[in-house]
């Protein structure tokens, strides 16, 4: 029997391809670094004595990343290149001061804090996770997803290596209605879902400009998600990866060339029924403002028959509510409405506004959504810069920079990349091998308010 | 003397000097020193007790820091005047709780916790081995195997087993008074270990029977144990290399960390060492130390009243560990439960860290704490780190004893589980 030439299969394991964009923008140094000079030359006086005018000793510098390697040493410290270690200070603080720098502790907003933004630039630029050694220096706990921990496994539950490679984890999402069983009189008529390889979308670009926007798109596509604009301009309007923002005037302009994943505003006009129509190949999601009553609003739509609902909070990640709440809260209250009506499995939610760090996104899942968009932490990947605060999404005060729309694809595939790594590990720690299965899933989170009062039941209030 | 000695002797001299000057205040306090856990008053006060031995004087905080939440917000009640004479206080604690096995009793309820070779510096590994000697207590060897140098310690050096078998031999085992399984680490729960590829210098290496200059990775989990079954299968592989060893198991703190303390007090375990998620000195992915399992101060009181329920609380040794930073931190988690805690970074604080975090960067620590650079780790001179440690848990010993004389208990046994001698601040 002749034997048949094994066809290699074609298979590669989801990656995302880092490489460096190093920031083109210069960014504040962390740290100041300043030395008294007269105590300076004093002190240099006195080495040159102490050590008979051995050059090689007296010159040698309190640091080992370089800060007093100039020409001018001490004199004129290299201060981009201080990492803050302190030993400089330990060992001449009669001389030497180290602080935050003002340019550094002005950067971000009240809700982007310095920190967050230098995580971002960081991420943005080398496509590496951040480590640090010495245990976690923030504050403890505290409000919105700072105040929930995720689980992890041990001894009694197997976890997944994930982190190296040696397991696979899947990151992949579906987009789209899943109708609980099968109609054959609709079976024609519900589109089939779309499944993306992370569970993060990108979120109209809160303002940008083409080159903004061109980078957003082109990154879209290079990750295989998907990017949500309103403009039309003509690298937006068709690409496979873009989903359209429509209205009832712009139904038509998509009839030709339909999206796969169109969205629209579920407050502002009643126009499902329509779009159903006039797009049937097309996923359908509402989009909703979290608000009061949005678990009810969403069970409405749900049960009307979108496909999915992009819920989103104000770009803090507070809801619109009278006393308003975090996303992380409003988004359990939907989930929860939608599961107690038997919804929650038919449609796909979105959740965006205050999305700026990786660990958020497990944490929005836990909370309840299927992904989550990003919309300001776009911005600042492409070092905009903060013009005032960024919260409200009709005025944010964020201004973008002229870019190479290749970079900032870069910069924002960098920003995937390494929000992947860590989601990976978030799931790794957990010993789930799918992020599909993360989803609403509080049991194997831990939250601070509940944690606090149970430990620390029984112990009375200070007076 | 040449060069490259008299440079090693400036800087080191100079170092020592400053962390001598520092907790003064005489140059104000740095600016740009500490953070929200590890505040500049708090790391300053750290240095002035391992000067001195003796609690600050010049009203440095030297109990808690400013997270805003845990140990921060835990006060005592007002005890007024000291009921007991302090020093007939008796801090000691036993390791070992059930009827058979060596019994073992530590003078503090404290001692260090696993750093491993290579992650740290030989020299300061050999200042804490020395200084667990002189107090009494014990010190882990963490991952990374166990130098010769430390085997003349060897009464007080616990031998860490973890998921890489880093220079784990049977010989180390059978020194061991105590051979810890780290099951999980507090600086990254859930994830295995990672040492970077610059630390990993020829001696690393031999120790680990690697390769030079290559990143190792330890697995996560230990992928012969998935069960409490299959956990003590491993206790009796000790048990069996070295009869006399009491085992501690080392765990992180999931929703379930209960249900892992009683699984591991039946497979045998004497000692039951909870590391919680913000704690730590290994170098690790910044989502895993903020996010990743919960805080230390939330899962003694779980673990202990679990315990308690299901009967077996004074059978077995509840260690606490990850952000112990103060005495006042040790006395809170006795009171919240533990029997006593593990140290590391304030260790490391008393040699002169100042929880930069920059362990893994370039050449490593600029003091010579966490560096395999043999320059830099000349720095810490072992007999200088052994003073400073003995001098940093004398001090908390002074404090301990304090807080006790103020409630009239006359050990810190009478401590454990005292959550009524506590109060929360907003």
């Amino acid at each position: 029997m002749d034997s048949q030439p094994v066809m290699p299969s074609k298979y590669e394991r989801f990656k995302i391809e880092t490489k460096p964009a190093p920031h083109v923008y210069q960014i504040p140094n962390k740290f100041d670094v300043s030395a008294k000079k007269v105590r300076l030359a004093a002190m240099l006086l006195h080495e040159a004595f102490e050590f008979k005018l051995n050059k090689e000793v007296v010159l040698s510098r309190p640091c080992i990343y370089g800060v007093f390697g100039g020409r001018f040493g001490g004199f004129k410290p290299l201060k981009q290149k201080c990492v803050g270690c302190m030993r400089c200070v330990q060992e001449y603080p009669h001389i030497m001061t180290v602080k935050h720098s003002d340019s550094y502790k002005r950067l971000g907003d009240s809700f982007w804090t310095p920190e967050a933004v230098f995580t971002i630039w960081n991420e943005a630029s080398t496509g590496k996770i951040p480590v640090k050694g010495m245990g976690y220096k923030g504050g403890f706990g505290g409000e919105g997803f700072d105040g929930i921990w995720t689980d992890m496994s041990e001894i009694v539950r197997p976890t997944r290596d994930g982190v190296y490679g040696r397991e696979y984890i899947s990151t992949s999402v579906d987009v789209g209605r899943k109708p609980t069983s099968v109609d054959f009189g609709k079976i024609d008529k519900t589109p089939s879902t779309v499944e993306i390889p992370v569970p993060i979308i990108f979120d109209k670009v809160p303002v940008g400009n083409g080159a903004a926007r061109s980078a957003v798109g082109k990154a879209a596509e290079k990750l295989g998600t998907f990017y949500i604009s309103r403009q039309r301009t003509t690298f937006d309007f068709g690409p496979a990866n873009l989903i359209p923002i429509v209205d009832e005037e712009s139904i038509q302009d998509l009839v030709q060339s339909p999206a796969a994943i169109v969205e629209y505003e579920a407050d502002k006009s009643d126009i499902f029924e329509k779009l159903a129509s006039a797009l049937p190949r097309s996923i359908i999601i509402a989009r909703v403002p979290l608000r009061e009553e949005s678990a009810m609003a969403a069970c409405k739509l749900a049960r009307q028959g979108v496909h999915g609902l992009h819920l989103y909070a104000d770009y803090h990640g507070q809801d619109y509510s009278k006393d308003s709440k975090h996303v992380s809260a409003a988004l359990k209250e939907v989930h929860q409405e939608l599961v107690k009506e038997g919804l929650r499995d038919q449609v796909t939610v979105i959740a965006s506004g205050g999305i700026a760090l990786a660990e958020h996104v497990p944490k929005a899942i836990i909370c309840g959504a299927d992904l989550v968009g990003i919309d300001t932490t776009v911005l600042v990947a492409l070092q905009a810069e903060f013009k005032g605060e960024t919260r409200d999404r009709a005025n944010c005060q964020m201004k973008p920079r002229e870019i190479d729309p290749e970079w900032g694809a870069q910069r924002l595939v960098n920003l995937f990349g390494v929000w992947h790594d860590q989601l990976i590990e978030i799931l790794s720690a957990m010993g789930m091998r799918d992020v599909r299965r993360l989803r609403g899933d509080i049991g194997r989170s831990m939250m601070d308010a509940e944690l606090r009062e149970q430990s620390f039941k029984g112990i009375a209030w200070a007076t | 003397m040449g060069n490259l000695e008299l440079i090693v002797e400036k800087h080191s001299e100079r170092i020592h000097h400053g962390l001598e000057v520092l907790p003064t205040l005489r140059h104000g306090l740095p600016a740009g020193l500490g953070n929200k856990r590890w505040t500049a008053e708090l790391i300053l006060a750290t240095y002035e007790m391992a000067l001195t031995g003796e609690i600050p004087k010049n009203g440095l905080e030297y109990k808690i820091g400013d997270s805003g939440g845990g140990f921060d917000v835990l006060g005592w009640k007002n005890n007024g005047f000291a009921k007991v004479e302090p020093n007939k206080i008796d801090l000691s604690i036993p390791l070992n709780k059930r009827e058979d096995g060596k019994k073992i009793e530590i003078p503090v309820p404290i001692y260090g916790g696993g750093m491993s070779f290579g992650s740290i510096s030989l020299n300061f590994m050999l200042a804490r081995a020395r200084a667990a000697k002189k107090i009494g207590t014990y010190m882990s060897t963490g991952e990374g195997g166990y130098p010769d140098d430390i085997v003349p310690y060897r009464d007080h050096v616990i031998t860490q087993v973890a998921t890489g078998m880093f220079g784990v031999r049977e010989e180390t085992i059978q020194y061991a008074p105590i051979v810890e399984f780290k099951y999980a680490q507090g600086a990254k729960p859930g994830l295995g270990g990672h040492l970077l590829a610059d630390k990993v210098t020829m001696a690393v290496a031999r120790m680990r029977e690697s390769s030079m200059f290559t990143s190792l990775y330890s697995p996560f989990p230990f992928h012969s144990v998935y069960s409490v079954e299959d956990h003590k299968k491993h206790v009796g592989w000790i048990k069996t290399v070295n009869p006399q060893a009491l085992v501690s198991v080392k765990v992180s703190t999931p929703t379930d960390v209960d249900m892992v303390a009683i699984g591991s007090y039946y497979a045998g375990a004497n000692i039951i060492h909870i590391d919680g998620g913000y704690g730590g000195t290994g170098a690790a992915p910044e989502i895993a130390k903020k996010n990743i399992a919960m805080p230390v101060e939330y899962a003694i009181p779980k673990v202990h009243d679990y315990l308690v329920s299901e009967g077996v609380r004074d059978d077995i040794v509840l260690i606490a560990s990850g952000g112990i930073r103060t005495a006042d931190d040790i006395a809170k988690a006795i009171a919240l439960g533990a029997d006593g805690c593990v140290v590391a970074t304030a260790e490391a604080v008393a040699v002169g860290c100042t929880h930069c975090g920059n362990c893994e960067r370039g050449r490593g620590c600029q003091v010579g704490i966490t560096t395999t650079d043999p320059e830099l780790s000349q720095f810490i001179e072992p007999e200088w780190g052994e003073t400073r440690i003995v001098n940093l848990y004398n001090a908390w010993s002074k404090r301990l004893r304090s807080i006790l004389a103020g409630f009239g208990l006359e050990s810190i046994r009478d401590l454990r589980g005292r959550k009524d001698l506590l109060v929360r601040h907003k």
